[in-house]
């Protein structure tokens, strides 16, 4: 199944988020929305072709629209595999991070 | 779409560039789709843009590449990748190969964009239909400024223009504000028309119109904003206030836009009257004669109209235009008295293009020598890949990639340097050139410096490319497998050693004879002109401006008798004051100059064929310099006057027209044409030395004439003070302030800041010279430094086996040594002759006093080569030494 990084968690959570209208520019705007992070549309396509390889997200070619010149959309879906992924990585660190946040909000602080 | 703008049209174009691979179209649709809800969400269109910008930038880098593949342009994002990694890779040849180029660009560059800022057009509307009509003097070639005949019948006759100005220009007026205060001020009279021409309305009030130029008008003015806002304190009631211009009191009518000073640097305008009849006396002022295209006529058509006109003028008055061609030429190109073509049309614009590119090309040899030297250590990855399939046009784009990765950054460093410096490098001119002339680098000097960057890479990676994808690729493959480069270049970096040294010897030598002839261009005064402090004084009411029935010449020159005779007293009084002189010009100023005949000396046909430089001077002038007259006798003070025929001589005038004969008694007087009556002669009564009357050429024959109080304004002083002589200045405004309380002291300074411009063009000429040979140096120096110690690196294979077989130290470095020596022996003698014969022809010309700095010169250039050349080889050699020969074998570099 292997580990998923941060920012490909973050993409699969957006692409849970959007359900059918995932796509790179609005997984991008969710991003920007919730973490209030930048990321370029590049490193999402990068991204997300990463996690279609290893058969964790599925794309589709949607209908051409008139907005973007007649360019059609790639869409993008969570298969099982990759639910099952993010869902294990998340866990992982919430074990991992288990009774000891409020040590790190110490340290943060400098205590 | 709605989300069209200029810029988003580029950033789409350069998103279509940058980003590639198998999402790129969907990446590109996002990024619209981004952008335009963007602009819903009422984000301002400059940030929606900047957003767009930094997607497409970091997309660029993070996408996924297009597979193994040139792209259609032969060149793929994956080559660009790896050439920025071996930036980081290789911070020392980064760092050499930038410079090189960072240097070679923009002075490749200076050329086109010096011509492009000097003729860049007004900024008016339809500025290209603003032409220039110009009369040209066929027999001599030059520019003669049109008179009020010409423009009031080019205004009568031309259908091809929708209206014609005239305007004065270089013209300074004393304005006094309601206040009191005095102050010089550039303005320009012009016809009404102007404003019309230009198309540019009035802040407050209006601007001039036809009624103001009638005899009789009330005397206007329209001012400028600046002026508006530091003399007359941004007062919104200006309309209507009175200043006195010239010593002529006028009305404020109008106030013009921020930023309107034209035609070159002026803050006000007064009307400019124009009758075909106030001919002859106005001709020789500097004036200018410009019109609008009417619409749909081309400047060809505005010309072949103004030639038929200027034909039937030259019929009517051949005396006057016979002798003249006339030319419409585009407005800023016009105001420089250059052809139609510009400065691009000038004999030495391409020369120095040519010296421009040249640099350009050296850098591009020394960078193409370090790619050589980086290409050989990749031999064995490149043969690899040429066996694994990759064609040698693949190998070759990629080098040709990397190079331009490089390129393309060291033109960006360049064009950033040289945008912050070209202000300062030009910034003496500015005062000249109309106040729209800009040295900023332009999108279109960004154009052309990546046209120089991609020439530039295809120069510095072709060669080094064929010549490692050439050999065997068995071959290759085999000498990768040992350790070894699969390349050799000992000829050609041979050949590039010398040239590099030969340059830098040649360029250090030039260098250090032309600081020694700047040198003597300060020293060429003949004083001490750091304890002197200049000024100039002007009495209000003698202004170009000022109309002639205002002025009563007689009563102007008493005004200024008591006030120069009464300062001088005073100065003289003054403790610290040595002396005073009076004069026209001062040494190191401009000194106009004429033709003279000389009794007793045979002349060409051609009158004035020799010119002297001349000036006024009082009877203190040579004894306040400290400078003895030589021979004969000074001016005494009945000789004063205005015709007095005595005149003193300079030792440049004995040299080089009376051959080193005496001159006392001779007769002199100035050249006339042949049908003119010529002038009275003067009779040279004593000889003094050179003065700095030239500073570009100090034995230039010089004449001095006697000048009585009162007879010249502006009156220019030379007060001998001592150290710091600019401290004196307050204290000279206030002795002239009680002297005449409206009289001007115009800038005061140290005498040895005021540079002729002659002077001031050959410094500026000097030391980018030697800004330009520094270049150079560094540029060879870097270069050879680079090449030879990486020829010594390659060999530590060889140091290794002969240490293995024990061979002395002192023998491997001497063996090492000896062909770098050879190398630099020929490139320094090659140099030296380069060096010598250039300042032998200096020397010549009278530029270099003696043969010393020559000799200076070239020892420098030697001992600097040495020193490099030495370095490159010793480092490498002994760091190769320290290894023990079974490590250097085994690693097999």
């Amino acid at each position: 199944m292997g580990y998923l990084g941060e920012f490909e968690q973050l993409i699969l959570f957006a692409v849970v988020e959007l359900g059918d209208d995932a796509y790179g520019g609005t997984i991008r705007e969710a991003i920007e929305r919730r973490t209030g992070r930048v990321v370029s549309s590049g490193a999402i396509y990068t991204a997300l072709g990463r996690l279609a390889e290893r058969d964790l997200v599925t794309s589709r070619i949607g209908e051409p629209t008139a907005g973007r010149a007649g360019r059609p959309r790639k869409y993008y879906s969570l298969e099982a595999e990759g639910a099952r992924a993010l869902s294990a990585t998340y866990s992982t660190i919430q074990s991992m991070a288990g009774g000891l946040m409020a040590r790190v909000t110490e340290l943060a602080e400098g205590g | 779409m709605a989300t069209d703008s200029r810029v988003l049209r580029l950033l789409r174009r350069l998103a279509a560039l940058l980003i590639r691979g198998p999402e790129a179209v969907f990446i590109r649709a996002d990024l619209d789709d981004a952008t335009e809800r963007d602009l819903e969400r009422g984000i301002p269109m400059w940030r929606a843009q900047w957003r767009y910008a930094v997607n497409v930038l970091g997309s660029a880098l993070s996408a996924r590449p297009a597979r193994w593949r040139a792209s259609r342009l032969g060149v793929s994002w994956l080559d660009v990748r790896i050439g920025l990694r071996l930036l980081v890779k290789q911070p020392g040849l980064t760092a050499v190969a930038v410079f090189a180029l960072a240097v070679g660009i923009p002075v490749g560059l200076i050329p086109l964009h010096a011509a492009s800022a000097f003729e860049a057009p007004p900024p008016f509307a339809e500025a290209e239909q603003l032409q220039v009509l110009k009369n040209i003097n066929v027999a001599t070639s030059r520019w003669e400024a049109p008179s009020a005949y010409d423009f009031v019948q080019w205004r009568e006759e031309l259908t091809a223009f929708s209206a014609l100005a005239m305007t004065t220009r270089g013209a300074s007026y004393n304005v006094i504000a309601e206040d009191g205060r005095a102050a010089p001020i550039r303005g320009a009279e012009v016809t009404a028309s102007t404003f019309d021409i230009v198309r540019v309305r009035p802040l407050l009030g209006r601007t001039l119109i036809a009624a103001d130029e009638l005899a009789g008008a009330p005397r206007v003015v329209v001012i400028s904003h600046d002026l508006w806002q530091s003399r007359l304190g941004a007062d919104p009631e200006v309309l209507g206030r009175s200043i006195r211009i010239g010593g002529v009191p006028r009305t404020v009518v109008g106030v013009m836009p921020q930023g309107f000073l034209f035609p070159i640097r002026d803050h006000l305008w007064i009307p400019l009257r124009v009758t075909a009849a106030t001919d002859d006396h106005e001709r020789g002022r500097p004036r200018i004669v410009f019109g609008r295209l009417s619409d749909s006529v081309s400047p060809e058509e505005a010309q072949a109209e103004l030639m038929a006109v200027g034909q039937r003028m030259a019929i009517a008055s051949p005396e006057t235009h016979g002798r003249l061609r006339n030319e419409v030429v585009p407005f800023t190109i016009g105001l420089f008295g250059a052809g139609k073509e510009g400065l691009r049309g000038e004999a030495g614009f391409y020369g120095f293009q040519v010296l421009a590119l040249l640099v350009l090309a050296i850098a591009c040899a020394n960078v193409g020598m370090l790619i050589l030297a980086r290409t050989a250590t990749r031999s064995g990855e490149i043969a690899v890949r040429t066996a694994l399939g990759a064609s040698r046009t693949r190998v070759v784009t990629q080098m040709f990639t990397e190079s331009l990765v490089f390129a393309v950054l060291a033109a960006g460093v360049g064009l950033l340097i040289a945008d912050q410096i070209s202000s300062t490098l030009f910034g003496w001119l500015l005062d000249a050139l109309p106040y729209w002339t800009n040295f900023r680098v332009t999108l279109a000097t960004v154009g052309w410096a990546l046209v120089l960057a991609v020439l530039s890479a295809g120069l510095v990676s072709v060669i080094p490319a064929l010549k490692v994808t050439g050999k065997a690729v068995q071959l290759n493959i085999q000498r990768a497998a040992s350790g070894r480069s699969g390349v050799r270049f000992g000829g050609i970096s041979s050949a590039l050693i010398i040239a590099d040294v030969t340059i830098a010897v040649a360029a250090l030598g030039v260098a250090v004879g032309l600081s020694d002839g700047l040198t003597d261009i300060q020293d060429s005064r003949g004083i001490q002109a750091e304890q002197f402090l200049f000024a100039e004084l002007r009495l209000p009411q003698f202004e170009s401006g000022s109309d002639a029935a205002a002025f009563d010449e007689g009563a102007f020159e008493l005004r200024l008798r008591e006030a120069q005779q009464s300062l001088l007293q005073r100065l003289a009084a003054e403790p610290g004051v040595q002396g005073v002189a009076v004069g026209s010009s001062l040494p190191g100023m401009d000194h106009p100059r004429s033709g003279v005949e000389v009794d007793g000396i045979e002349h060409s046909e051609d009158f004035g064929d020799i010119r002297v430089s001349r000036a006024r001077v009082d009877a203190d002038f040579f004894d306040a310099f400290g400078q003895p007259v030589l021979s004969g006798r000074g001016f005494d003070s009945t000789e004063l006057a205005e015709d007095s025929p005595a005149v003193i001589v300079n030792t440049g005038f004995v040299d080089r027209i009376l051959s080193g004969q005496n001159p006392i008694g001779r007769r002199v007087r100035y050249a006339t044409a042949a049908d003119e009556e010529p002038g009275p002669w003067y009779e040279i009564v004593g000889v003094v030395g050179p003065l700095g009357m030239d500073l570009v050429d100090p034995g230039r024959a010089g004449m001095y004439h006697p000048s009585a109080p009162g007879k010249l304004h502006p009156l220019r002083l030379a007060i001998h003070v001592g150290d710091d002589p600019e401290s004196f200045a307050p204290r000279l405004r206030a002795l002239t302030g009680e002297v005449d309380a409206t009289a001007i002291v115009w800038d005061p300074k140290a005498l040895d800041k005021i540079v002729s411009f002659d002077a001031k063009i050959v410094g500026w000429v000097t030391t980018g010279a030697m800004a330009l040979v520094g270049m150079l140096l560094a540029l060879s120096g870097s270069g050879t430094y680079a090449l030879m110690s990486f020829t010594v690196a390659q060999r530590r294979r060889e140091i290794g086996i002969r240490t293995a077989l024990g061979a002395q130290r002192s023998n491997i470095v001497r063996t090492i040594a000896k062909r770098a020596l050879v190398q630099l022996g020929v490139g320094v003698l090659l140099g030296m002759a380069i060096a010598g014969r250039v300042l032998f022809e200096f020397h010549r010309a009278g530029r270099i006093p003696s043969q010393s700095p020559l000799l200076l010169a070239i020892a420098m250039g030697v001992g600097v080569m040495l020193l490099i050349g030495t370095l490159a080889c010793v480092v490498p050699t002994l760091r190769a030494l320290k290894i023990m020969p079974t490590e250097a074998l085994r690693s097999g570099a």
